[in-house]
């Protein structure tokens, strides 16, 4: 018998948020200026989006201070800003390549194809970190083998890259690694954080691995598996590792999933320490793809989707929540904690005050959608 | 690929209109010699035995949409009338058997607001959460087969196991060691059913057929069908002639092509529009739906019988029911129609109004006691029911759950109708409507309208924004695709409404309710979902 699908699972809520991500045309304006170089002790937003821009964005002025023209095919347009802050790294070209920016002439200085054979296609899903000295690139890579009349997928691996090398960049090692990891960090002492079934710790010299923090294989009783959405990488001020869980908390162990509290959470590993944690921070009442803590009081929670919302964290409270122009992925905030940037999506990006929750701005991109990018903000 | 260049490599190849009716040329070299010309630079033959393609059976459907991903990611060049050819001859040899496609037609027959339901939690996770489950049950695979199957899903598209209902779970090894096994059970390479079929006689098209059908939003129609034999073996052509129970006429002509001795695939203009038929016939009988090739949401539901059959058969009675205590013309459609008809207790004859072994037309009367479904025969013909009531108890909004999609707007995508109709239902001997003697009466006409369905829709405004009702035929018209910026975050026209039937039983009017998502275009549509 055929049935309406009436009951959806939580997890469904974000997966048709996910699946539906689309791309919106934007008409191009006018380019902003691509020769100034970045000024040492400001303040700037790296973000790229359709068809081909990396714009840098003067955060002082919340403006757009110039924009580099990207080789080859957008998305996902992931970034991780060098520890010189001067190259912009980015997983771009549908997922298969990553490419070194230099942020203040723009060139192209490094070029690694995530495929490693010509009947190979590999492609990276959002796993993208570089070591503390700014000297390796570290990717998970998922390659399939396009044999003559059928596909075989090989297992992933851990591809390491000597940044210096260039314009045909091949690893330098190459380390199993499990299946799903996306978003990935390094910590101060060099360990490398992956989000994939479980927050993995893995030493990118030898591939040894350890489960940092348990996530579908957790083990807090009265608590379903939760379901994790990991796509962007940020590089955060407060140097948190920051990903978002739902889960169900039952009341009892009859597990009635009509008497659970639907709850949200963050696991985190903060990279200067390595010390971990899972805390739930408020009820499960709407989505957000994206959670970073303010700089200025790790104690505030701010989330991002159809609304920006702030929790406190300890009370498990929802303090305010600003309602947007249109959905946003990515929240973050400038180094002091007084402005929220929102990107991802269409192209201009939100800022908002952190304490008053009401929008300041929007800064227009040129060019078109920002789609499922990581914009980072860092200090020259 | 995105979805532009999909579309662009689809006209490139061709293939924008993928159908399955257009004649397949004369052959002037055997299926065979086109696989061994176009297809052996990536495939391999030993013994006549070709890889990959020798090991599966699909629908016509099934292996259209085969070639076409050949042609589309695979760089397959491959003229028309031979990949017409290669369709005919792989649907033919390498098919499914009728009873194979029994419980998935309705992705054959474009049903595409089907609401799919498995017992397998797993396979509905693991197979029918991008794309219908029907698409898997019309396909017949050996073990290594689906193995390939799950291989090229995750290398071509490689955040499958990343998404919400596979990143909970070790999706591939899932896959593999689990789903891999399943599927080699339930949907062999191999079957009894397909041994069977592959002898069993063709059947006989050509000739005249009477059918009977009904189009939401119009009514029901009865009429025939004749088919001469064309040039190619299976291609016959086709006229239709009929009329709507309300008396509008019916006309419409073109071509039809046999596949595996039963998949019936029609294409043809009916009154100057675009249609298509997939019929499965059985015997002397088919069945299926018939479709506008544009607006596929659009159709019919048909039966229809041979002529010359030696059974005869009651095809359809317009209307099928009668209030108690009134008169009516009852029009029986069948075949081989004679003798008289077996009129229910509590139902008289007045008269024969009109009489041939196609059609009857019967005045009769309804007892102010009749009551109850019962079956209608006509001399030895059987296949038709009656309902007698004496007053509508409730109404169900059919289908109870329907989707409609925006569309147009400068978009490349047309919107998609909602199509409702109200089913009366009586409250049976308890006097009680909703209870479990209930019985269904049949179609009746209401009025329509929408409501917002909850609190949010309410707020957004979805009734204003989700496009328009028609009050008298329940057909609803969403609005334009696109961000709307008069709606909040300038969101897009999505919708979720309440329908509302309100039906007149003399003076009384009795509501009934089901629920409508509008939602954005289904940008995907190949030619099984």
């Amino acid at each position: 018998m055929m049935k309406p699908p009436r009951l959806e699972s939580r997890g469904s809520i974000v997966a048709a948020a996910l699946l539906t991500l689309g791309t919106m045309a934007a008409a191009t304006s006018a380019m902003a200026a691509t020769g100034a170089t970045l000024t040492p002790g400001k303040e700037y937003m790296v973000v790229a989006n359709y068809p081909n821009n990396l714009h840098v964005l003067d955060l002082a002025e919340d403006k757009v201070a110039k924009t580099c023209e990207l080789p080859d095919a957008f998305s996902p347009g992931v970034i991780q800003v060098a520890p010189d802050r001067k190259t912009a790294f980015i997983l771009n070209n549908r997922f298969g390549d990553i490419y070194g920016i230099d942020m203040d002439s723009c060139a192209v200085t490094f070029h690694a194809a995530m495929s490693q054979a010509p009947n190979e296609r590999t492609k990276s899903i959002f796993s993208i970190a570089l070591s503390p000295d700014g000297k390796e690139l570290y990717t998970i890579q998922s390659p399939t083998l396009l044999e003559k009349d059928h596909y075989r997928v090989q297992p992933t691996r851990l591809a390491v890259y000597d940044t210096a090398a260039g314009m045909n960049a091949k690893p330098i090692r190459v380390l199993p690694a499990p299946r799903q990891v996306t978003v990935m960090q390094t910590g101060k002492d060099g360990a490398l954080y992956m989000a994939g079934a479980d927050i993995y710790k893995v030493d990118p010299k030898t591939g040894e691995r350890s489960v940092a923090i348990a996530s579908r294989n957790w083990d807090r009783p009265l608590y379903s598996p939760p379901d994790v959405l990991n796509a962007w990488p940020l590089q955060t001020h407060t140097r948190d590792f920051t990903i978002l869980y739902t889960a169900a908390k039952f009341a009892d162990d009859k597990f009635d999933m009509n008497t659970a509290q639907f709850l949200y959470g963050y696991m985190n590993v903060n990279l200067e320490t390595g010390e971990t944690e899972t805390v739930d921070f408020g009820e499960l009442t709407e989505i957000y793809f994206t959670g970073v803590r303010s700089p200025k009081d790790r104690n505030l929670m701010y989330g991002v989707l159809n609304r920006l919302a702030k929790y406190d964290i300890k009370e498990k409270k929802l303090l305010a929540a600003a309602t947007l122009d249109h959905s946003y992925y990515v929240v973050n905030f400038n180094q002091d904690g007084s402005k929220v940037y929102l990107a991802g999506t269409w192209n201009d990006v939100a800022v908002y005050d952190a304490d008053s929750m009401t929008k300041l701005g929007n800064i227009q991109l040129p060019g078109g959608d920002m789609s499922l990018g990581t914009p980072q903000i860092f200090v020259r | 690929m995105k979805i532009r260049s999909i579309a662009q490599a689809l006209a490139a190849a061709g293939l924008a209109a993928l159908t399955l009716t257009a004649p397949v040329k004369a052959a002037d070299k055997a299926p065979q010699e086109i696989i061994r010309g176009n297809c052996l630079s990536c495939h391999t033959e030993k013994d006549g035995h070709f890889s990959r393609i020798s090991d599966q059976r699909k629908t016509p459907e099934g292996w259209l949409m085969t070639l076409a991903r050949m042609q589309i990611m695979h760089g397959l060049k491959l003229e028309a009338d031979d990949r017409r050819a290669l369709v005919k001859y792989l649907a033919d040899t390498q098919g499914l058997a009728p009873s194979e496609t029994e419980g998935a037609r309705y992705a054959l027959e474009r049903r595409l607001n089907t609401m799919e339901s498995f017992e397998s939690e797993k396979f509905t996770q693991m197979c029918a959460r991008c794309h219908s489950g029907a698409r898997v049950m019309l396909q017949r695979r050996p073990a290594s087969e689906w193995e390939h199957l799950v291989h090229f899903h995750l290398g071509q598209w490689p955040t499958t196991e990343y998404q919400a209902l596979a990143r909970d779970r070790d999706w591939f090894e899932l896959a593999l060691a689990e789903m891999v096994p399943a599927l080699a059970k339930d949907f062999p390479l191999e079957s009894d059913a397909w041994t069977h079929w592959k002898t069993a006689a063709p059947a006989k098209i050509a000739g005249g057929w009477t059918l009977s059908g009904k189009l939401p939003g119009k009514g029901g129609f009865t009429g025939a069908m004749q088919l001469k034999p064309a040039d190619a073996k299976d291609e016959y052509l086709l006229t239709l002639e009929g009329r709507y129970d309300d008396g509008t006429p019916l006309k419409g002509a073109g071509q039809v092509l046999i596949y595996t001795g039963y998949e019936w695939r029609g294409s043809l203009t009916v009154d100057g529009v675009a249609m298509r038929q997939v019929f499965a016939l059985a015997g002397d009988t088919l069945s299926g739906r018939m479709f506008e090739s544009e607006n596929d949401e659009v159709g019919a539901d048909v039966v229809a019988a041979r002529q010359d059959s030696a059974t005869s058969h009651v095809l359809g009675v317009h209307p099928a029911f009668i209030k108690a205590g009134t008169e009516a013309n009852l029009t029986i459609v069948g075949t081989g129609l004679k003798g008289k008809p077996t009129l229910p207790k509590g139902v008289s004859l007045v008269k024969v109004v009109e009489e041939s072994s196609d059609r009857m037309v019967l005045r009769v009367r309804a007892d102010a006691d009749a009551r109850g479904v019962h079956p209608f025969k006509v001399g030895t013909a059987e296949g038709g029911t009656l309902a007698l009531y004496d007053k509508v108890a409730a109404v169900k909004v059919v289908p109870d759950y329907n989707i409609a999609r925006v569309g147009g707007n400068g978009g490349s995508t047309p919107p998609v109708q909602g199509r409702f109709e109200a089913e009366a239902w009586a409250a049976g001997p308890d006097g009680l409507a909703n209870t479990e003697d209930d019985y269904r009466i049949g179609i009746m006409p209401a009025v329509w309208s929408v409501e917002p369905f909850n609190e949010v829709a309410a707020e957004d405004g979805d009734v204003k924004f989700s496009g328009v009702m028609d009050a008298k035929s329940g057909i609803f018209s969403p609005a334009g695709a696109g961000p709307n910026p008069e709606r909040r975050m300038t969101t897009n026209n999505a919708g979720n409404l309440t329908v509302v039937a309100e039906l007149s039983d003399g003076d009384a009017k009795v509501k009934g309710q089901g629920q409508m998502i509008v939602t954005i275009q289904r940008w995907n549509n190949p030619p099984i979902p």
